[in-house]
């Protein structure tokens, strides 16, 4: 007896072996329906429900052990089924044939036998026979259940007759020698007669009618018998069968204490398949017989407690019985089935200690060459013991060796399925899940080199088998949970494998099923890279869209009646913990910055990395990125564009790394920091793209400056030098732009800097459409600065407010902030100005100083005057001959301004405008050829009181005419001796208020041209009437003119002094308002 | 003469396994971790018992399994299992030499816990119960 029933239990003692197998040709299928309905009928009650029978089906079973059955008749076949097709009568003597061929194989042993006969009809079938049935079908077939019931009563007679047979044969008759098959050549010679041999053949006989008597139901008897036995035996030294005698007691012992079966699953069916399982149950216990008062005789009843053996004892008896078979090489099997059968007993007890003392020995009981096949069941069946009696690491250890063995080299056709199929139950027993879910918290629990072999082992099979997505699975999850345990080299070669295996199937987030009911969730790479922080990137500040207030106030007042209430106050804190307190714009980029790092040994490719979100349509734009080997903190910035408006929820990230696609949600990564993840998304808004005429810098404004800038221009300029800023403002956004608001502001003037051309005219509309060409917003610029020698900067900045589309209805804008920023060099100055008055009272002679700053020679011209060349550094006077301005007729301007603006500001402003006059008068300008670059000077700045007194044009302006010709310095008025010359005086008042009147005396005198003027004319010059004129009261802007004559005696050349009485002159008027010209009168000979 | 010893954690996951670097580490791991059955077992059938005796040493584990190496088993109050392969094929050991080799390694594990930098459940990374361990690896060999 070779082969080994790993299945066996105490309780196969008690049973019939009954072989069913085909005959000719059967499919599988139905075979195993008929003998699935033959197995149920596995308990029979016999003789009034006293006794029970239990049979054993057993399809396959090889003959050779069946050559044991005299040692253990539980090992003995003793019924035989035969299934076969039959569909023609001519077949049947044939099928009938085969059927007593297959029942001379186990002839020796057989009691009784049976066929059924499938798809056989006519008249064959209708000759009653007890060994044969016949049905027309394997569906139509009611009464097999029935036949089986039949068939075993047959048995049972035969077992009984046998039974009763040897126990009652005690006569002086011979009785036959039972061996085993091996032992047979050891009794050749032997002699018979001697009491030893007796005594041997006698306990031997009382085992096997031991054996007889629990399989006819007679537990009681049995006890008895085994015990007789083991002292006959005992005493004759029989050690193979003193074993086989212990087993028995152990087995019938066994069943009675533990009524519900040792085998696990197998013996609990028995059970429920029993027809009467209380009575059943009852049968064992001590006393139940006594109270049905059934059993008539008392001594077996005594005898009961004394012969069962006690739990302890039943270990104590299979220790003996298996050190027994261990004596015979050739008992290996028997040796290894009564220590799985003691490990059965043991694991109901509890006793997992010695059960795996037993199962020790098992282990190491060596049968002949296993065949693979064998090799591997029993390490499973190992394997099982050993989770039966809750060793879980040590099964899962002969499980994986069975896996092994499924693949050894020496088969030729592999079993990958089996190997990882076995792989995968001792996941358990390792203290290891596939779900990645339970490595995520905390640190790693377990024993990670043997889970790390056994993950390999996976990977490894399910690639065998052909299933690439399980490897991929497999080993991304070896790669995720085992990280911290493998070496560099480790890490390399699974990235390199998991590689080769995802470029033909790619990693999914997809759970795979297995058809074991297993399934296999999604392995998402969270440390490839770790990502230890998040944060949501507010828009750029120029793309930052800001709720107008206006706006912001009626949404307020829509929502509740009080104007403030600190209800609301409080809700809005609250949102604002869960929320991120900025906005996200519908169609515009949003970034989401991830600080990650790479904790491989090698640069790691993360590809199509992009967010997960919820709430609102989002298309992300995946990045790629590369991460140095073992980086430290890498930022990452990840963006995608809001499709629909409402609130976001970022929820996670989404990766591509060695090809497998990961899906890793925040929620699930642990020690992640994150400042929110939830943000509000507005409705769509135009978007501005700025671009200047001269080229953006890279120097940004003061941070004091308070607004964010988006754009910087920068540029250098000298002192006076205008320069043209075309502004482009291009809408490349989708949305029309329905609203622009220019504002600018000046940042910071240092003293003496002064700015002109800002601010822009006045704030303005206009309609943009999407897509058009932005419209240059024109300029403002030029800027000049008064100040000396050393570079001054000058920074402002331009603001544009724009909105529309969706989001301008909704009330949210945005601002775009250009920001200028402007060195200042000096270029040319005044050091000294001064007024020379000229030759006419309308105009002076303004003298300036001018002082070359620069490191160039620049040259200087006027409007009126030539260009004056100067050398760099040079300091040069320049006299400028210039009308005289009227300042008076200026607007005030701003006039509204000047209302509110106290004097000193006032006359300041004043100033500033008479300033502006006398430049734009002067029109100085600079050139400097070397650079072709040319500028205005001011002289402003300097300009005195006294100096402006003097340029200043008197308000009441007073004309001489004579003859009525206009009269000035210049001119020289002609006229005959002897002709009257009339003179007049005109006066305008463009003064404010009413002057005069007024008296003035013409007092002629002639100028000798060295320094003496001669006033004593009384003699050559003659007054037409008086020589004093008088003029009336003049109202503001009104005009007023008094006449008279001179007569001229004698030729020569003569001036008029026209002199004001002392008395009329008003005394609060300045005296450089009564500057009448003096009149140069030439009186020539009369002509004849 | 000890050929593997380990130091298991009180959540069964290993703190420090150490073996005889010429034979193959792995085998060393299936084997102590399958010891835990009976460490398991042991720990659970002495109970109470246990504590009141203060008796750490669990003896013998498993005797005769492949290549006449034998386990020796020892747990400390807080659970920490002590596992030791021996090599019973050159010198049969007597209980109270094993016995006294776990107790120094119990007391250099002390030692191990007491140092404030050591975090409970970390891997043992300590150079002092190295060379303790050393010393009972080569000692008799």
């Amino acid at each position: 007896m070779s082969v080994p029933d790993y299945m066996q239990c105490a309780e196969d003692h008690q049973t019939l072996l009954v072989v069913v197998q085909p005959v000719g040709i059967v499919s599988e299928e139905n075979f195993f329906r008929i003998y699935k309905r033959i197995c149920s009928v596995s308990q029979i009650s016999v003789r009034d429900s006293q006794r029970v029978l239990y049979i054993r089906y057993r399809h396959h079973y090889p003959p050779e052990n069946n050559e044991w059955g005299d040692f253990q008749t539980h090992r003995k076949v003793v019924g035989l089924i035969t299934i076969t097709d039959c569909f023609s009568a001519k077949d049947w003597p044939q099928t009938f044939e085969k059927f007593h061929v297959q029942k001379e194989i186990y002839g020796s042993t057989l009691y009784d036998s049976r066929l059924f006969v499938f798809g056989l009809q006519g008249e064959i079938v209708e000759q009653p026979r007890t060994d044969v049935a016949f049905y027309p079908n394997y569906e139509d077939c009611q009464t097999v259940e029935k036949r089986i019931e039949d068939f075993i009563e047959s048995l049972f007679i035969v077992l009984e007759s046998k039974r009763l047979d040897r126990a009652t044969d005690k006569s002086g008759d011979k009785i036959p020698l039972l061996c085993v098959p091996f032992e047979k050549k050891d009794f050749v010679g032997l002699d018979t007669d001697s009491r030893h041999y007796k005594k041997r053949c006698q306990g031997r006989m009382r085992k096997h009618v031991g054996d007889l008597c629990l399989q006819a139901g007679m537990l009681q008897d049995s006890l008895v018998h085994y015990h007789m036995s083991v002292e006959l035996l005992r005493s004759v030294n029989d050690f193979l069968w003193l074993g086989a005698a212990l087993e028995g007691l152990c087995s019938a012992s066994v069943i009675y204490h533990y009524p519900g079966g040792t085998g696990g699953k197998s013996g609990a069916r028995r059970f429920q398949g029993s027809t009467l399982p209380a009575e059943a149950a009852n049968r064992h216990r001590p006393g139940a017989l006594t109270t049905n008062g059934i059993n008539p005789d008392t001594s077996t009843e005594i005898g009961r407690a004394k012969n069962c053996l006690s739990p302890e004892d039943i270990i104590d008896k299979y220790k003996e019985a298996i050190s027994y078979y261990s004596k015979y090489k050739n008992a290996g099997v028997i040796e290894l089935e009564a220590c799985i059968k003691a490990v059965r007993v043991l694991a109901i007890q509890k006793r997992s200690m010695e059960a795996s003392e037993f199962l020790q020995n098992a282990v190491y009981i060596n049968l002949r060459q296993l065949s693979e096949e064998e090799k591997i069941q029993r390490y499973s069946i190992l394997s099982e013991l050993y989770e039966l009696i809750g060793f879980h690491r040590k099964s899962a250890f002969f499980k994986r060796v069975a896996a092994m063995q499924c693949v050894a080299p020496s088969i030729a056709e592999p079993g990958w399925r089996a190997c990882y199929k076995l792989l995968l139950e001792t996941l358990p027993g390792y203290s290891l899940s596939l779900d990645p879910k339970d490595f995520s918290r905390g640190t790693h629990r377990g024993w990670a080199a043997v889970q790390m072999r056994l993950l390999h082992e996976l990977v490894y099979a399910s690639r065998r088998m052909g299933n690439p997505a399980l490897s991929v699975r497999h080993l991304s999850f070896l790669l995720q949970t085992m990280l911290d345990f493998l070496s560099d080299q480790e890490k390399k070669d699974v990235a390199q494998s998991l590689e080769n295996y995802t470029s033909k199937c790619p990693g999914t987030m997809e759970p795979i099923a297995l058809p074991g009911g297993l399934t296999l969730p999604p392995v998402p790479f969270t440390k490839l890279p770790i990502v230890r922080h998040v944060k949501l990137l507010n828009l750029p500040a120029s793309l930052r869209p800001h709720k107008m207030k206006s706006l912001l106030g009626q949404n307020v007042s829509t929502k509740s009646p009080f104007i403030y209430s600190p209800i609301i106050a409080h809700n809005r804190g609250e949102e604002r913990n869960k929320k991120i307190d900025f906005q996200w714009v519908q169609g515009d980029v949003c970034e989401v910055q991830l600080m990650v790092y790479n904790p491989m040994p090698f640069e790691l490719r993360v590809e199509n990395m992009g967010l997960l979100t919820s709430g609102v349509e989002f298309e992300s734009l995946p990045a790629a990125l590369s991460l140095p080997a073992e980086s430290g903190l890498y930022p990452v910035t990840l963006v995608g564009v809001p499709q629909t408006t409402g609130t976001i929820t970022v929820n996670g990230y989404h990766t591509t790394v060695f090809g497998v696609f990961s899906d890793c949600l925040l929620d699930n990564l642990p020690g992640i920091k994150t400042s929110g993840s939830t943000v509000e998304v507005i409705p769509a808004l135009p978007r501005l793209q700025i671009s200047t005429s001269l080229p953006r810098s890279a120097h940004s404004l003061q941070p004091s400056s308070g607004d964010e800038i988006s754009t910087n221009v920068s540029v250098q300029l000298y002192n006076g030098e205008s320069q043209q800023l075309i502004i482009k403002l291009e809408n490349i956004g989708m949305e029309p732009l329905e609203k622009l608001e220019v504002t600018s502001k000046v940042l910071t003037t240092k003293d003496g800097i002064s700015v002109s051309g800002f601010p822009l005219s006045s704030p303005f509309r206009q309609v943009v459409r999407p897509r058009v060409e932005g419209k240059p917003v024109n300029p403002p610029e030029s800027n000049k600065a008064g100040d000396y020698s050393h570079v001054k900067t000058l920074e402002a900045v331009l603001n544009f407010k724009y909105s529309g589309g969706p989001g301008h209805t909704e009330g949210y804008y945005r601002n775009l902030s250009l920001g200028l920023h402007v060195e200042v060099e000096p270029s040319v100055f005044f050091t000294r100005v001064s007024t020379l008055p000229a030759t006419s009272t309308r105009q002076c002679h303004l003298l300036l100083d001018v002082f070359n700053s620069t490191e160039h020679e620049l040259t200087v011209s006027t409007r009126s005057s030539e260009a004056l060349i100067l050398h760099a550094g040079e300091c040069q006077r320049m006299a400028i001959q210039v009308d005289k301005f009227n300042f008076e007729s200026f607007p005030e301007s701003p006039g509204e301004k000047g209302q509110f603006a106290n004097p000193k500001q006032l006359e300041e402003e004043r100033r500033e405008a008479r300033g502006l006059e006398i430049h734009s008068k002067l029109g100085i300008c600079w050139r400097i050829p070397s650079l072709k670059r040319s500028g205005e000077a001011s002289v402003e700045g300097l300009l005195n009181q006294l100096v402006l007194e003097h340029l200043q044009l008197a308000p009441l302006q007073w004309d001489v005419l004579v003859d009525g010709q206009p009269c000035d310095r210049e001119a020289v008025a002609a006229c005959q001796v002897g002709d009257p010359v009339r003179l007049e005086v005109r006066l305008t008042n463009r003064s404010p208020r009413s002057v005069g009147p007024f008296a003035l005396t013409v007092v002629p005198f002639q100028d000798h041209q060295n320094g003496v003027h001669n006033y004593d004319l009384h003699d050559t010059v003659s007054f037409v009437g008086s020589s004093t004129f008088y003029l009336d009261a003049v109202q503001p802007s009104g005009q007023s003119a008094c006449l008279g004559a001179l007569l001229f005696l004698y030729t020569g050349d003569f001036f008029l002094h026209i002199r004001f009485h002392e008395d009329s002159t008003s005394k609060e008027l300045p005296p450089s308002w009564f500057c009448l010209p003096s009149v140069h009168v030439c009186a020539l000979e009369a002509q004849a | 003469m000890a050929v593997c010893i380990a130091v298991i954690a009180k959540e069964n996951y290993p703190l420090y396994i150490r073996s005889t670097p010429t034979e193959n580490e792995l085998k060393f791991h299936y084997m102590v971790h399958t010891s835990l059955d009976v460490v398991d077992e042991k720990i659970s059938a002495m109970g109470k018992a246990l504590v009141d005796q203060r008796e750490l040493y669990l003896g013998l584990l498993y005797p005769t399994e492949d290549y006449k190496l034998c386990r020796y088993g020892y747990v400390t109050n807080s659970k920490v299992k002590f596992v030791m392969v021996v090599d019973s094929s050159n010198t049969a050991l007597r209980d109270n030499e094993i016995r006294s080799m776990f107790r120094k390694l119990h007391n250099s594990y002390t030692d191990v816990m007491c140092n404030p930098f050591y975090n409970p459940g970390d891997r043992i990374q300590s150079r002092a119960f190295d060379n303790m361990v050393t010393s009972m690896m080569i000692q008799v060999c």
